[in-house]
């Protein structure tokens, strides 16, 4: 009997001083070990939180191609204050909130000067405090939920358009085709019901058409015909469906074999290629409402093949506002003339005009786009292309 | 009204398909085997692999191509079956019955990441795709696709029935059910009873996956925790041990969620089936057919 108890409490105190040493080399050793001019000569570190894993996982890779092409392309003009070269850190967030704190606090233990990641709202958004604690500014180039908007943090940045936008986006569309009755659906996921709610009171608010069903479905399942019974029973003219392609694929094959004749319009989540894999033929004439993808850019098709000549794969979804996002962290680093976070988000701040692929850069005051940028596309023949440029 | 049938008996079908596997394993040896819905995402992604090398070939014939391929994926998944069986469960047989609980939720997460790192987390859409004439039968749009699939279920059901009422295999798995020891002094070889047991049921839930995926159109490695999840609950509705139970419970679950849905939203549809199999395991835990059995001292 005593042997063990004597073992177990020798290794509870070792276990605890294990723990402590760590802890103090962390905090304390971690600062000291790298001298000051290593740390102002080396490569200045970009962190970037995406999906690798998960569902979401095809579209971490084009975000994660978009920003390497732009750190190649400025380590290859030689790099930013004075000859610094740019270092991409990648982590997971896998579309889930506790991944992408663990990955974010990793990032930030490995001394990040920017993050240029966020890719889910839901994951993105427990990131906030983490990266705002280390003062590290943060340019998000996908998720928009307006909760991110809602924190009122400085230290972050939207580049992508915002759920709020991209519900007047839709309404633009809706108003103009002449639908009267709208069903919106949502995942009850952040990004998905932001869009729905912001949809539906500015729906409500404009008075042309009526919403006449908003519901929410599980996300994760194979049968949705309770939701689609919903739909045909409600009589509306077109579905809004705002959550991610997954499920939006079933949701769209299923409305279909349940004989729905109206239209069926998805959010920036579901438009993907993948819907067509998943829907079938169902997924012919699907709407969306998208900030502009490469092959819907006019002009973009030098940096397409540059693109396709560094990755070997044609780029997707969000890998232009990852390209742009850390071209966007260069400038500011460089306006700045320093890797400090005060004065990069100044200089952030302080930006006018820079060119983006959604058109020049200014920021509004609660630092997201002053001009969202989202278009309508249309599937066609498994591909989205531009049906409305909405300007 | 009639369309809130019809769907929910259709889901149903794929409950009963895949609880009869549940139901039979506990059955015959007091598991609960959580690995159980793992198995029918497995047998989907056994269909997704063959059809995939097969290429154009077996999109190009249809349903006779589904049919071929949901026996291969049977086999398979039947096999995966017994040797989860001889490798996780045999050696515990004699464990307290937790200890066995927590190996099956072990052989569950094995089988879903084991598959996440062989094909990759991103879920596929399925190489064939079932579709077919819509008809209206009193007011509800039935598709060809469904009730085919409902006719496979039916099919493979009504045979298992008739396997387990008929043969002498059948009759030493009720030998089993009843007395273990019983049957092993009566002369029944039991491993190999259990071990046909666990190939049958996997090869049930194999063959639910491959349909779910032709249906569908969508797989990914975590398709089969809810359904597993909910079979489990179609047990226990009909009567946990029970096989005509376990068809029943499956309908009977479908019909519930649908109406569920109906009434109090889509979205509620997982909290109401579990709300039921909670109000079941309180109220009458030995389900719609169990019967109440005392403990022989």
């Amino acid at each position: 009997m005593k042997t063990p108890r004597r073992t177990t409490a020798l290794l509870g105190i070792a276990a605890a001083v294990l723990l402590a040493t760590t802890a103090c080399s962390g905090g304390l050793l971690g600062g000291d070990s790298e001298p000051d001019g290593e740390a102002e000569a080396g490569p200045i570190k970009i962190g970037m939180v995406i999906p690798i894993s998960g569902s979401s996982a095809p579209t971490g890779a084009y975000m994660e191609n978009g920003a390497q092409l732009a750190v190649n392309e400025i380590n290859d003009a030689g790099g930013i204050l004075d000859g610094r070269m740019l270092e991409l850190l990648v982590e997971d967030e896998a579309c889930d909130a506790q991944q992408g704190v663990a990955s974010a606090n990793k990032l930030v233990s490995s001394e990040v000067v920017v993050s240029v990641g966020g890719y889910c709202s839901g994951a993105t958004l427990p990131q906030l405090p983490i990266f705002g604690g280390a003062n590290v500014p943060m340019i998000i180039p996908a998720a928009n939920s307006q909760d991110l908007v809602r924190e009122g943090l400085d230290n972050v940045f939207l580049i992508n358009g915002t759920g709020l936008q991209q519900s007047t986006a839709a309404l633009d569309f809706i108003t103009k085709s002449g639908y009267t009755m709208v069903a919106l659906v949502d995942d009850n996921t952040s990004y998905s019901t932001d869009i729905t709610t912001e949809t539906e009171s500015q729906i409500t608010e404009d008075g042309t058409a009526e919403v006449v069903l908003n519901t929410s479905v599980n996300a994760g399942e194979s049968d949705y015909s309770a939701v689609v019974r919903d739909i045909t029973g409600s009589g509306a003219e077109i579905v809004y469906w705002t959550g991610y392609y997954q499920e939006g694929g079933l949701i769209v094959d299923q409305l279909r074999q349940a004989g729905y004749t109206g239209d069926i319009m998805v959010a920036d989540g579901s438009a993907d290629a993948t819907l067509a894999e998943i829907a079938g033929d169902a997924a012919e004439g699907v709407f969306a409402t998208m900030t502009p993808t490469p092959d819907t850019l006019e002009g973009a098709e030098e940096w397409i093949a540059n693109y396709e000549a560094e990755f070997d794969a044609a780029p997707g979804p969000y890998s232009t506002q990852s390209y742009d996002a850390v071209r966007l962290a260069a400038e500011a680093i460089e306006t700045a003339g320093s890797t400090d976070g005060d004065e990069i988000i100044a200089a952030l701040e302080g930006i006018s005009g820079f060119d983006m692929f959604s058109g020049p850069l200014e920021f509004t005051d609660e630092h997201t786009l002053s001009n969202g940028g989202f278009v309508i596309l249309k599937m066609e023949g498994g591909k989205f292309i531009l049906e409305d440029s909405l300007s | 009204m009639s369309q809130i049938i019809w769907d929910g008996l259709f889901v149903g079908s794929f409950y009963a398909l895949i609880a009869l596997g549940y139901s039979m394993v506990y059955g015959i040896i007091k598991l609960l085997n959580f690995a159980h819905g793992d198995l029918y995402m497995l047998g989907a992604f056994i269909g997704f692999a063959v059809l995939a090398s097969f290429g154009g070939l077996a999109t190009s014939l249809g349903l006779f191509a589904l049919i071929i391929v949901m026996m291969l994926s049977m086999v398979i998944t039947g096999t995966v079956g017994v040797v989860i069986e001889r490798l996780a469960y045999r050696p515990l047989r004699g464990a307290p019955r937790l200890a066995v609980l927590i190996t099956a939720v072990g052989a569950s997460f094995t089988l879903e990441y084991g598959i996440a790192a062989i094909a990759g987390p991103n879920p596929r859409g399925f190489p064939i795709r079932l579709t077919g004439d819509v008809f209206l039968v009193l007011g509800a749009r039935v598709t060809l696709p469904q009730i085919v699939l409902m006719i496979i279920a039916g099919l493979l059901m009504i045979a298992l029935d008739t396997y387990i009422r008929r043969t002498s295999t059948g009759r030493a798995m009720r030998a089993i059910s009843l007395d273990m020891k019983g049957a092993l002094l009566m002369g029944v070889n039991v491993n190999a009873v259990i071990s046909r047991t666990f190939f049958i049921g996997s090869a049930l839930a194999g063959a639910a996956g491959v349909m779910a995926g032709a249906y569908y159109g969508k797989i990914d490695f975590l398709m089969g925790f809810i359904i597993g999840l909910k079979a489990f609950t179609a047990a226990v509705i009909g009567g946990i041990g029970n096989i005509r139970g376990a068809m029943l419970g499956g309908l009977v679950l479908g019909l519930i969620e649908a109406f569920g849905s109906e009434l109090v939203g889509g979205q509620w549809r997982d909290a109401f089936a579990f709300a039921v199999l909670i109000l079941f395991l309180t109220l009458r835990p030995t389900g719609i057919l169990g019967e109440r059995v005392t403990e022989r001292v």
